[in-house]
């Protein structure tokens, strides 16, 4: 067993695959007690494995899972009657062939649309996917999303109660509703990416963990012909090319770097690569999303091979297109600060004087932010120090506080 | 040399709620371990234990299930082997990997009858 290793994150992808089948064959009502099975499976694993690892540990955790399984029948027996339905009925697969890799794939995108059932309000449509198909613990989704352990709580259990009140079934939608909630699902996607992306929560791993589960998200869905559309494709690339710089964007220290200083040649070659293909692919339908201006501007980022080469005219375009689409003050900010990096004075203090702090929400520093990058271009200290103290005071993100403050010292 | 039961006390991972990336991790780090020994040639025996207990006590044979109320002191498993002296098992016993989440090692000599 000594030179046998057990594939990263095993158990983590494992939990959602064993919660969508067993889900598929029990039904929704079940969700909790089969949860509850699933753990009770990598309990065991973790026991048994210590002394000798199973030449194949996946098969193995499969069919502890399917023995598992078989306990649960036999354990709800007031459900015998329904279950003998449900595996009779026309409808029904054969347990056996629910742990075929097309039919877990086929669970597992279903669950996502339950997770991202309108019926649910969008921080329960996270949490409950993070739990349920992502395998992520209460306090690891809390550690994630920098909330509170509690509130996760009360969101999983409120999404539960909300799936078994509504009798939510455990299927795909109906074709005339498959658009609209694929959109979605593609918000559900890229919130959950963003998380990671974004958050700068001060644990690497975490952040990894996310993106890497949206990236997972989006393939299963990419799998499935009927739902691939240059939208998904658009987002694909998106998640390729934002976490192709995704180690690169804090130190070792684990402090932001930013773009203008982020080493290049770590920008991850076989990830960009994918996102171009993907890119293309966007290309060749017909629809068009904010992911593809989105992902559009990233690709510039990529594509530029130092930052003085950035093409900020193309850069601007995307934004414009972007903000047609998607007219949101955050846009706005980022279309101000284009400006200023194209020394277009004028047109960045326009937009930063139409816009509104407060309708920038946690986004507020980087109003203040640009502002004092503002100043900074006629060198007035003063008015940026000011600016970068608002700043400061607007966000709660320690690493984000840091930044900013090594900024104002660089000032003085 | 002699004979070294080492007793893992505590530290149940279902009762601690480990999420499936945590029990992964604990799983390599017990891989880890049993490696160690194995090479060095000291693992005489070990096994780890179903938490589901029953115990018979008192002159009545009283027989009660578990759960109890003391989970904290369940014994979770354990490992026979060989070393010069106590003080050599407390040096493997370094690498348990769960003393992080409350769990503890006893180490027993395994009694030998004198001819």
């Amino acid at each position: 067993m000594k030179d046998q290793k057990i594939v990263d994150h095993l158990f983590r992808h494992h939990y959602g695959k064993m919660v969508a089948i067993l889900t598929r064959f029990f039904g929704l009502a079940h969700i909790e007690t089969i949860e509850d099975a699933v753990q009770d499976t990598f309990i065991k694993a973790t026991l048994q494995w210590r002394k000798q690892l199973p030449d194949n540990p996946e098969a193995w955790l499969t069919r502890v899972a399917k023995n598992r399984t078989i306990d649960l029948l036999r354990s709800i027996k007031a459900e015998k009657k329904r279950i003998e339905k449900i595996s009779n009925g026309p409808s029904s697969i054969p347990l056996n062939e629910l742990f075929l890799d097309h039919e877990i794939a086929d669970s597992q995108l279903r669950m996502i649309f339950v997770a991202c059932h309108p019926s649910l309000k969008p921080p329960e449509q996270i949490a409950f996917a993070l739990k349920t198909i992502s395998g992520f613990s209460t306090p690891e989704i809390a550690a994630a999303l920098l909330t509170k352990e509690e509130t996760i709580s009360k969101r999983l259990q409120r999404a539960r109660k909300t799936i078994v009140k509504n009798e939510i079934e455990f299927d795909f939608p109906s074709p005339a509703n498959l658009q609209n909630r694929l959109n979605r699902v593609m918000e559900v996607v890229y919130l959950t990416f963003n998380e990671g992306f974004h958050s700068t929560n001060t644990d690497t791993l975490i952040r990894e963990d996310l993106c890497g589960e949206a990236i997972r998200l989006c393939k299963l869905l990419i799998r499935k012909e009927e739902f691939r559309s240059g939208s998904l494709y658009a987002l694909f690339a998106l998640l390729c090319f934002h976490a192709a710089r995704l180690k690169s964007k804090t130190n070792q220290d684990n402090e932001i770097v930013d773009i203008r200083e982020q080493d290049r040649s770590q920008w991850h070659l076989p990830l960009i690569e994918i996102a171009n293909r993907a890119m293309y692919k966007a290309g060749t339908y017909e629809d068009i999303s904010i992911y593809h201006y989105e992902a559009a501007i990233a690709c510039e980022h990529i594509k530029a091979k130092t930052f003085e080469e950035t093409n900020w005219t193309n850069i601007l375009k995307w934004y414009s297109k972007l903000y047609e689409r998607q007219p949101t003050p955050f846009t706005l900010l980022n279309i101000a600060i284009v400006y200023l990096q194209m020394n277009e004075l004028p047109a960045a203090k326009r937009l930063l004087e139409e816009l509104e702090s407060a309708h920038l929400g946690q986004r507020q520093y980087l109003y203040f932010g640009s502002l004092a990058e503002y100043h900074l271009k006629f060198d007035d200290r003063t008015m940026a120090k000011t600016y970068f103290e608002q700043a400061i005071a607007t966000t709660s993100n320690g690493l984000e506080k840091r930044y900013l403050e090594k900024k104002l010292m660089q000032l003085s | 040399m002699k004979d070294f039961m080492m007793i893992f006390i505590g530290a149940d991972y279902q009762e601690l709620g480990l999420s499936p990336e945590q029990m992964q991790q604990r799983m390599g780090k017990w891989f880890g371990w049993n490696d160690k020994m194995t090479e060095m040639g000291i693992v005489k025996a070990g096994d780890a234990l179903v938490p589901e207990v029953k115990r018979v006590s008192g002159p009545d044979r009283t027989v009660t299930d578990g759960p109890f109320a003391d989970s904290k002191e369940l014994i979770g498993g354990y490992y026979i082997v060989k070393a010069e002296n106590a003080d050599a098992v407390v040096q493997i016993a370094q690498d348990y990997p769960d003393y992080d989440l409350g769990g503890t090692v006893e180490i027993r000599e395994v009694m030998v009858f004198d001819q």
